[in-house]
């Protein structure tokens, strides 16, 4: 009897082994890409600051903050929710789309889902999707977000939607990564700067040129802060899981030896009162 | 000749932070040269040649998309791509040119013709930037 569960419990010890060789393996990939994304995330800091201060000085014209960029056309809300292409990252996609059901619960919504996990998430509940054309998040380059920045200003200019929410998650440090959202249209002034920029053409056909290019740097820089966070809440979960398993192990091996011993014990008894039967 | 502060800045981070005497862009609605003490304005800026005067020296760039605002004295060019003349590799700007021509032949939709032709443009205003004197 006892054979047997020494048996299971190697068995077991071995299983856990082998998860433990692909959480680390993950774990050291995750270390390495969060090392690039977080410099390509920190690298976008300065642009998002920038653009967004242009943005509102130009907004601080009273040119320009009562065209059509500032009013809302439709009640629906278009929600571009950027999570990742794969699982086990901990709660980096969870954490997305809960914000994202918080946000979306009144009102009329669509969705814009950037990253297979995000597509998949509201393809199985059968919400309305936007396009499908961003399935993997780690691919999306510049090229691609200024081509959606693009669209999203001409769905917006024609009506479709009313706002667009820009749903991503934020890196904060290497352990802490907050899901967070940010309005992209109608277009707001985030601070009174005071200043009344002259106007070399038509206001209205300068934010025509101006919007799409704002819409999507903001979504580049969205993008990258997003996949930083993916690495880095990846490295996280494994880390975590590196450690259970490693516990895990510990566990069992003691219970491996405590069954061994056991056993040893137990011939010992036998053979001795063997012998003295005789 | 007097300086303004400038900042030029893409996704990939800032390319240029510093005085400089005049800056010249292409705007969608044509050339434009910024001087210091330039009135408060917005523009769209367009594919096309940048040129900045340091006082030092001058610095040509191919840039594409984005906007150029002047507030407060001063000068914010945001852009998606910017590329010092140095720093521009002609040999892969003719390979993505060719690469774009062949897009824009094999190009199912309008949607595909347009960002082809996009491509096409900024690989061309490149290759012009890299070869100017």
């Amino acid at each position: 009897m006892a054979g047997a569960s020494m048996n299971g419990i190697k068995a077991r010890i071995k299983s856990v082994e082998s998860t433990m060789q692909i959480t680390k393996a993950m774990e050291l990939v995750a270390t390495s890409k969060l090392r690039r994304a977080k410099e390509s995330a920190e690298r976008t800091r300065p642009y998002l600051d920038i653009l967004g201060r242009a943005i509102s000085d130009c907004l601080s014209s009273p040119e320009l903050s009562g065209t059509a960029w500032s009013a809302p056309s439709s009640d629906k809300t278009l929600f571009v929710v950027i999570a990742g292409d794969r699982g086990l990252a901990g709660g980096y996609n969870s954490n997305v789309f809960r914000l994202t059901e918080a946000l979306s619960a009144e009102g009329e919504a669509c969705f814009l889902p950037i990253g297979k996990k995000s597509l998949e998430y509201f393809r199985s509940r059968k919400r309305e999707i936007f396009s499908d054309r961003y399935e993997y998040a780690a691919e999306c380059d510049v090229g691609d977000a200024v081509a959606l920045g693009e669209e999203l200003c001409r769905r917006f200019r024609a009506g479709e939607v009313g706002r667009v929410v820009l749903v991503y998650t934020k890196f904060v440090s290497m352990l802490t990564q907050a899901p967070t959202y940010t309005e992209l249209l109608p277009l707001k002034q985030s601070e009174a700067t005071g200043t009344m920029p002259e106007i070399e053409s038509d206001p209205e056909e300068l934010l025509d040129a101006i919007a799409p290019s704002y819409v999507g740097g903001v979504l580049i820089s969205a993008l990258r802060e997003s996949l930083a966070s993916e690495s880095g809440a990846r490295r996280s979960a494994m880390n975590a899981a590196n450690k259970n398993a490693g516990e895990m192990i510990d566990s069992l091996m003691l219970k491996y030896n405590r069954a061994r011993q056991a056993v040893i014990t137990q011939e010992i008894t036998e053979i001795v009162s063997g012998a003295e039967a005789l | 000749m007097n300086k303004f502060r400038l900042q030029i800045v893409t996704p990939d981070g800032i390319e240029y932070d510093g005085e400089a005497e005049s800056l010249l862009v292409h705007t969608v609605t044509g050339d434009m040269e910024i001087l210091a003490g330039h009135m408060e304005m917005a523009a769209a800026v367009g594919t096309g040649r940048v040129r900045i005067l340091t006082g030092e020296g001058k610095l040509f760039a191919s840039a594409s998309g984005g906007f150029l605002t002047v507030s407060r004295g001063e000068v914010k060019l945001v852009c998606v791509t910017f590329e010092l003349r140095e720093d521009i590799d002609l040999a892969r700007a003719e390979a993505s040119r060719l690469r774009a021509e062949e897009k824009i032949k094999n190009a199912k939709d309008d949607r595909a013709l347009a960002a082809a032709k996009a491509k096409l443009a900024r690989a061309i205003n490149r290759i012009k930037v890299a070869e100017m004197k």
